[in-house]
């Protein structure tokens, strides 16, 4: 069985390889007899060709589907317009969710960038640095599922009167007169428990972009102004900030598309429960469990609206820079 | 029996799935099926399979995992034993979306064996279901499974599926060592006086666990939902379930309100927001507490199962032991509620057809009952093959029942079933807006 399988692998990575030469060798040689001109022209295409097919096929063509599917009704047999947008959004479920995704998109990118960039500027001037950002580094090598049974059992909930075996009411409970806290129950306090816990999984993913940009800076600069007299807040204030902008709009970006997309922190933890809905979760009972394509559709369709104006600002931002260097 | 299109799902799904997952140090006896129980089953397999080594493969699609899957494996082994066909058996927790991808993309499994009834009845009603009394036959269908376990699992008079396993709802775990109780009470009320006497004294009697994952709040939704059929009668909790009375109804408000008199505050270890942020697999834990926490936990079958693998030095009945819940209403005495897993066909294959046929059959029962975990539907599997204690005293329990029921929402859509475990949840939170959170369920209809 798993030789098998290992036969299919190998033959299909060598299949793979041959078909990928065999195109540019065969591309190249059909473009060759072409008059010059045209082969310069169509050079470019012949590599970028590949890539543009793949991206059509598993990028463009679903989105359109997708977009189409929404104005259908539930099984695609008839046109229904704006409908689908029209019920979903005069759901409650929906707004709750809406508004949950604006809270998500809020505080997940600036909950990031402070523990990123404070860890990342304090962490360069003790010893134990390396540790720190090990520690901090770490969870992003854990699945959102793992993170979410993980943060599951952060926040367990046992009565006052029973050992709290949840680490955060096991130490907010030393405090004489606390009682423990249902922290995924309690609807004051659940959706920033979810944040915390995703904010957990990437807080060292924008350290590490930080780290990697303050490194960039020109220590000379900084020592200058330090000679100068200014203070280490005003140094980094006035010099090291001012060069970590660029860095700041990228992590901020980075996270806005990630609190959009989600779902397996909030799916594993609440799915939903005690309004903790995101926009993923409802879409994902649309389609699952209601099994109505074109709420489904409608649903993913205002995600991907969300989504596409920081994608391309974050294009743009990435291209200005690529051109910088 | 009109079964509603759509879905039900994890209901019961976690009623096994969950409740096997979560046993994966198996420290009781696992029980073997006799060698004659197995000869006998390869031989019925060979004679499902038309006498003949038919070979080839059938793919299934579950729920199951962990030691219920290789329980249920002992009794897939003689067939493809005797008949060299190799069952391919995926399990998953998410299997209605896991099904509708496969059905989708033009890839559906041979045979699909699930709790959720009503989603299986939404695909039969699309026509994706083979008739099981044309491939299987009506002799074998009707000479092994009860009237009413065909109808549960039958829509526009063809039969989609036949159930492989059963649960019997509806019990009352205790600790004999500990709870001094009516063990055979008369009545719901006589229970409930001894509970508030308990309660008074300062120990909450119930212990109560809803989490369960994405799945959350089954257990408060298969109780109520016991609870109606309970006091307002089968009749009602048949036309409920079928969407002909609303949820919105007063013998539903009152079911709610029932089990709101044991999910309170004070009648619930460590209050309703531990009952909330339970796991409902860990439930019981209290009950065997140095100083019991609670005295009580109300749920199927399984749980026997999932107490002893937490605690495995209990001795059953001497340790652990229930007695099936009580009358609510002297209308309606000894009726029982039953859930469990049906077993249906996609693709029509000499080989899916004879697995079905197989697992139709007395020997295949027979072996189910065998594996120490389940309750066999088929009639003609003799009594004397359970061993162990918890599932005898189960299967007397349903001989003399005055009647046996399946529970409503595992034959409801899986969005009126979402929306019903989730009111039970909200209900147990904020008791004051049941009027609201039932008008929320009803909208889901």
């Amino acid at each position: 069985m798993i030789a098998d399988r290992i036969q299919l692998l190998v033959l299909a990575s060598v299949a793979i390889a041959v078909a990928t030469v065999g195109y540019l060798r065969l591309g190249d040689r059909a473009l060759n007899r072409l008059p010059q001109a045209w082969a310069r022209r169509l050079v470019p295409w012949l590599f970028v060709g590949p890539a543009l097919v793949a991206v059509g096929l598993v990028l463009v063509f679903p989105a359109i589907s997708t977009v189409v599917l929404s104005l259908l009704n539930s099984n695609g047999t008839a046109f229904v317009g704006l409908d689908n947008y029209t019920s979903t959004l005069s759901n409650p479920v929906t707004q709750i969710a809406l508004r949950n995704t604006a809270l998500w998109v809020v505080l997940l990118p600036s909950l990031s960038v402070l523990v990123g960039l404070t860890i990342a500027v304090l962490v360069d001037r003790v010893a134990y640095g390396a540790l720190v950002k090990a520690a901090l580094f770490l969870p992003i090598a854990i699945s959102a599922v793992a993170a979410g049974v993980i943060w599951t059992f952060m926040y367990d909930y046992q009565p006052p009167t029973a050992n709290q075996t949840g680490t955060l009411n096991a130490i907010i409970t030393t405090v004489p007169g606390t009682d423990p806290i249902a922290w995924i129950i309690n609807e004051a306090t659940n959706n920033y428990a979810l944040i915390g816990a995703t904010l957990w999984t990437q807080a060292g993913f924008a350290m590490i972009i930080f780290a990697a940009a303050l490194r960039a800076i020109p220590e000379e600069l900084q020592e200058a102004a330090r000679l100068d007299g200014a203070s280490e807040w005003k140094v980094f204030r006035h010099v090291t900030l001012p060069f970590l902008v660029p860095t700041v709009v990228v992590v901020m970006t980075t996270m806005t598309v990630i609190a959009l997309k989600a779902f397996d922190i909030v799916y594993v933890m609440t799915n939903g429960r005690y309004g903790t809905d995101v926009l993923s979760t409802v879409m994902y009972r649309d389609l699952f469990t209601a099994k109505d394509n074109g709420v489904a559709g409608a649903v993913a369709t205002i995600l991907m609206v969300l989504v596409v104006p920081i994608m391309v600002f974050n294009l743009h931002q990435f291209r200005r820079e690529s051109q910088k260097a | 029996m009109k079964v509603r299109s759509g879905a039900l799902a994890l209901v019961s799904a976690c009623l096994v799935v969950t409740a096997c997952s979560s046993s994966d140090s198996l420290k009781r006896e696992k029980p073997t099926a006799p060698a004659s129980v197995v000869d006998a089953a390869e031989a019925a397999a060979l004679q499902a399979a038309g006498g003949k080594k038919v070979g080839g493969k059938v793919t299934m699609l579950g729920v199951l995992g962990g030691p219920e899957l290789d329980a249920f494996k002992t009794v897939l082994a003689p067939f493809e034993k005797a008949t060299g066909v190799d069952v391919q058996y995926e399990g998953t927790r998410d299997f209605a979306a896991v099904l509708q991808t496969q059905v989708d993309g033009g890839n559906p499994p041979d045979v699909v064996s699930t709790p959720a009834i009503g989603e299986m009845s939404g695909f039969a009603e699309k026509g994706e279901l083979v008739d099981l009394r044309k491939v299987v036959g009506s002799d074998l269908l009707d000479a092994n499974f009860s009237k009413s376990l065909l109808d549960t699992a039958s829509v526009n008079g063809q039969v989609f599926g036949i159930f492989d396993t059963v649960d019997l709802g509806g019990l009352i775990w205790y600790d004999p060592q500990t709870y001094k109780g009516p063990t055979a009470p008369k009545s719901w009320a006589q229970l409930q006086a001894w509970a508030k006497q308990t309660a008074r004294s300062g120990t909450t009697p119930w212990c109560v666990g809803l989490e369960s994952g994405a799945a959350s709040g089954w257990p408060a939704a298969d109780w109520i939902d016991e609870i109606l059929l309970h006091e307002a009668g089968p009749a009602f909790h048949k036309r409920w379930q079928e969407g002909k009375e609303p949820w919105t109804s007063p013998e539903v408000k009152k079911a709610f309100e029932t089990y709101g008199g044991m999910v309170s505050d004070g009648m619930v270890y460590g209050g309703t927001t531990t009952a909330l942020s339970t796991n409902f697999a860990k439930a019981a834990n209290p009950m065997f507490a140095s100083s019991p926490g609670c005295y009580l936990l109300q749920q199927a079958t399984f749980m026997g199962g999932i107490i002893t693998d937490g605690f495995p030095n209990l001795q059953p009945a001497k340790d652990l032991d229930f007695f099936p819940a009580p009358d609510f209403n002297p209308d309606y005495p000894a009726i029982r509620s039953v859930s469990g897993e049906i077993v249906g066909m996609i693709n029509q294959t000499p080989q899916s057809v004879a697995l079905v046929k197989y697992l139709a059959t007395r020997e295949a029962g027979t072996l189910i009952a065998s594996t120490g975990r389940w309750l066999s539907p088929n009639k003609n599997v003799d009594q004397a093959i359970y061993r162990d204690p918890f599932l005898k005293k189960a299967s007397g329990v349903l001989a003399r029942a005055k009647g046996t029921y399946s529970l409503g929402n595992s034959l409801m859509p899986q969005t009126e079933v979402d929306a019903f475990w989730q009111a039970g949840l909200d209900y147990t939170k904020n008791p004051g807006d049941l009027d609201a959170i039932l008008a929320k369920v009803e909208a889901t209809r």
